[in-house]
Formats: C-alpha cells, structure tokens, sequence
C-alpha cells in the first residue's frame, strides 16, 4: 500500500503537519484548556517581529483564545516550525521512497528522521525548556546553553540525512528536493 | 588621513569619558538601603552566575503597567489564586503571579513611589525594591536558581533574593528593600478592598491563564513538594525543611533567618535574640503572612491585641520596633544564599 506515491506523499504532510503543531506546542504557543473565544494582539513592528525570547523563539504579535485552544501568533516560530515540519516531511517521503526501493530497512531509513526530536526539546517559557520541565529531570540547568542550538541542530541533521537518502536513491519531492 | 584618524581617535577619547560620567551620574539615581548580609564575595557570586535560557530582556520586564480595578480582577482572578500585594502611601496594588511568572519585574509607581515588583519562579520569591528614576531588568542568568536583575542606569548586576550588586558600579552595594506580601486574591482584596491589580494588557502576548511551571492551587509540577532542582545550587540545604517547601526569611547584617511557616501560624508570635538584637515575627491571619521587626529591647506583644491594618499589623508595643523586610522563599534557594540561616522552627525555640 505504501508502494503508492500519494499515500507516501498523503503520510509525509500529515508528519510534517504533526510535528508542526507539536513544536508549537513544545514552545507554549499552542495549549489546550477550557478558554472562551477572543483574540488579542499588539502592534505589529519589524522590531517585534524579529524579537527573541531565547534561542530560535520569537515573541508573539497575537493570541487566539478557540474555545479548548490556545494559539499564540508568532511569525517567526511559525516559520521555524513550517521549516522543520517541512524537512521531516522530507525526510519521511526519502524512507518511504528507500523502503520501496529496498535499499535500506524501514528502522534504518525512518532513523534518519529522528533528527527532528533535538528541536522539540528547545522549547520552553522561561527558564526551562518545557518538555524536560515536564518530565523534571534534575540538574538539567547546567547544560541549559546548549538548548539554544537545539533547532539548528536538528536543522543540520534533518538536511544531512535529507542528503543521504536522496544519495541513496530517494525519489525527489517536487523534482527538486 | 592621519589629521583625520587622530580627530577620530580625539573624539573616540572624548566619546568614552562622557559616556562614563553619564553613568556615574545616573548610577546615583539608584536609591540605596542598609547594607545586609552577603556570605559569598562578590567574586563567588559572579563565578556561580549562569544562563537561565533566555538572553538579556528575553522575559520581558512590565515597564509601562495598565491596571484593573477589584472588580475587573475578578473576572480573571480565582479567589485562592496568589497575588503580591504592596501598599504604598494609602494606595494599595496587587500582581497576580500568573501575570509575574511571564515577566519577573514590573517597573511601577504605587502612592507616588517608584518600585520594581519582582518575581522569581524558581525560587518563589517575591520582593519590592526602590527604584528612584530607573527601572529593573532580568538580565537572564541564574545563581541559586534566583533571577539575577539589572539596573538599566549602570548595568550593575542584582541577584534577587541576596539584593546586593555583585557587578558594576554597584558592585557590593545592598538595594533598598520594599514590603511585599505574599497572599491571596481573597485575603488581599478583604484587606484592601479599593486596590489596583496589574492587569493582562502588558504590552506583550502571553498565555495568562497558564504557568509553564505547575501550580500553586494545589502545588503541582515544579512547586512540588518533590520535585528535583533543576540548576546546581551553591549549598545544599539541610534537612529541617524540605527543599520545595516556603519559609519566611529576613535578614540584616549580621544573620539570617528562616522561619517555619506552619509554626509561625501556630505559634501567632515568635521571639529571637542574638547578640543584644530583638526579633519579634508575628503571624497576620488575614493575609496569612508574616510582619517582622527588630528592637534593641524585648518585646512582649498579646498577638490577640494586635490590630491588623492596611499598613500592617499596628499595636502600641510595636511603637519602639523597627519593622525589617522579610519574603517567603522555597528553602533550598533560602539556604543556598544563607547556609549558616538561623532557623526558627518547632524544634528550636
């Protein structure tokens, strides 16, 4: 079934869209819990646009409160996001495209996705990134530098192994990617 | 060429002198209080110094601060939510700590007083400190797991809970204290029924109606009894208290103190003496706080003669009483500050 190129093209969006919305969620602009419906925003300024509260994440120009949703507006975390989503998404349609070739074991080819994970684990509120925050690992403050690399990182790992696959035979996305 | 590089060197020169005089002048505008206690050098401090994450201004100061009346507030507000009151020349404010835990200072003015309202998550203390004509920042780092604050005057560096600069042309310098009550938004509104609250228009977009950390209704996440530190600390503590649990600490020159809570309620009163100093803590039942003062003679107080007013608890016995500042704190970041903290708990007496 995976044979078929829409289902391959169909499971990379929906990767991509999911992981999106994860890392939105990781870096507290999206939330969940009972609110009412508003929105609220600031002026928009180039200044605040390019405004950082740490690392890769940007302020917020807006909120949407959507009944059980909590959306914070920020174009610059937005385009972080699509840009991840849209390498992992890669990234999988690459796997996809190997397995069906049977260049490589599924393990293998979707391994090369998990260069993804390092930047969900750069978002967080204040002083701590909020996926460690969660699971409250202790003395995790004494490597709290490196968390500013997170989302380059996984950026380069994403590309890397982009590049592998498309070395190994990857159909490309769009007959260029 | 070489007229030009010299004129441009000249005006460099002159550039940097005017610059450093300007800081001068501007890092008196900086109200200063009575030196207290600092059992590290400034050095020490400064070694211990780490990032927190974000970078300097990264979480945002409150500088120009929007208010709602009681009314409003209570829209927003839950009545057992905790709130940090200041009451300043007749007029009373309250800063929902939903609205601080995003921010950490609010640059204010209550009653004609310029304040900065600062709140540290990590350590869960809240502390008002004068700030004549310049306002407060968090610059970013952490000593202790505390916030470690910036004047925007001479860039000297504060960490919070010690109050004391540690770099800069304030290096060594204590901070003028303000009192700030941990409460509440039903006890502080009882008490001050016309009061302000910051309200949600901050200047900024944050999701409000959340804390990134837990909760303090009941404490949940990182407020938990049991949940780990998440930065080295100078000190451990030791094991009279838990390290998540609050105690009420003040300090002067010479000491420190930290007092159980849970006894000081008991107890409504406690007495300390050290070295000729009276200590007189008293338990206010309204807003479930603690008022501390000093006095060079004991003295003895009937807690149930205490009238408690917006001022403070008022009582004639108290009339030759210094009042000293005193703010909750999580006891791990107490004694990390202060290791050698006198502890005033059911034990010790």
């Amino acid at each position: 079934m995976l044979q078929n190129a829409d289902h391959k093209n169909r499971l990379a969006a929906a990767a991509a869209i999911v992981y999106c919305l994860f890392y939105l969620f990781t870096l507290g602009d999206l939330s969940l819990g009972t609110v009412g419906w508003t929105w609220n925003s600031i002026p928009i300024t180039l200044e605040r646009l390019l405004a950082l509260r740490s690392g890769l994440q940007f302020e917020a120009v807006a909120m949407a409160e959507l009944g059980y949703v909590v959306f914070l507006v920020s174009p610059g975390n937005l385009l972080v996001a699509a840009l991840l989503g849209s390498l992992l998404g890669l990234n999988v349609h690459g796997a996809l495209s190997l397995r069906q070739r049977r260049h490589c074991g599924l393990s293998a080819s979707v391994g090369s996705s998990a260069g993804a994970l390092p930047a969900l684990l750069a978002g967080g509120a204040c002083c701590a990134p909020s996926l460690l925050l969660l699971l409250g690992i202790p003395g995790l403050g004494a490597f709290i530098t490196l968390f500013s690399w997170l989302v380059p990182v996984s950026i380069l790992l994403l590309l890397s192994s982009r590049w592998w696959q498309r070395h190994q035979g990857a159909e490309a996305v769009m007959g260029v990617f | 060429m070489i007229k030009k590089l010299l004129s441009c060197i000249w005006c460099q020169t002159l550039g940097l002198v005017l610059a450093g005089l300007l800081q001068t002048a501007t890092a008196a505008d900086l109200p200063l209080g009575q030196p207290h206690l600092s059992p590290f050098s400034a050095n020490a401090y400064m070694k211990e110094m780490r990032s927190g994450g974000p970078s300097k201004d990264g979480i945002p100061s409150i500088d120009a601060p929007k208010l709602w009346t009681a009314t409003q507030a209570d829209t927003y507000l839950d009545a057992q939510d905790i709130v940090f009151g200041v009451y300043a020349n007749g007029e009373a404010r309250a800063y929902p700590q939903r609205v601080l835990v995003w921010h950490e200072l609010v640059n204010d003015e209550i009653g004609g007083k310029a304040l900065s309202i600062s709140y540290c998550p990590l350590t869960a203390t809240a502390i008002g400190f004068e700030r004549g004509t310049t306002e407060l920042g968090v610059s970013g780092n952490l000593i202790n797991s505390n916030m470690v604050m910036y004047d925007r005057a001479s860039d000297s560096y504060w960490p919070q809970i010690l109050g004391i600069g540690i770099s800069g042309p304030h290096r060594g310098d204590s901070l003028s204290e303000y009192p700030v009550v941990w409460t509440t938004w039903q006890n502080w509104k009882q008490r001050h029924p016309d009061t302000s609250v910051l309200s949600t228009s901050t200047g900024f977009i944050r999701n409000y109606r959340s804390d990134p950390y837990g909760g303090y209704n009941p404490p949940s996440g990182y407020y938990e009894i049991g949940y780990p530190l998440m930065f080295p600390v100078m000190k451990r503590a030791g094991r009279e208290f838990a390290e998540k649990q609050m105690v009420l600490g003040f300090r002067t020159a010479e000491l420190a103190v930290a007092v159980d809570l849970e006894h000081l309620r008991r107890q409504k009163v406690l007495h300390y003496e050290h070295k000729g100093s009276h200590f007189l803590i008293i338990h206010d039942p309204g807003l479930d706080a603690g008022w501390v003062f000093q006095s060079p003679e004991a003295v003895t107080i009937d807690p149930d003669e205490v009238a408690f007013t917006a001022e403070g608890p008022q009582s004639e016995d108290l009339e030759s009483a210094t009042p000293v500042n005193s703010f909750q704190a999580l006891w791990f970041a107490w004694a990390a500050f202060y290791p050698d903290t006198v502890v005033l708990n059911a034990a010790k007496r």
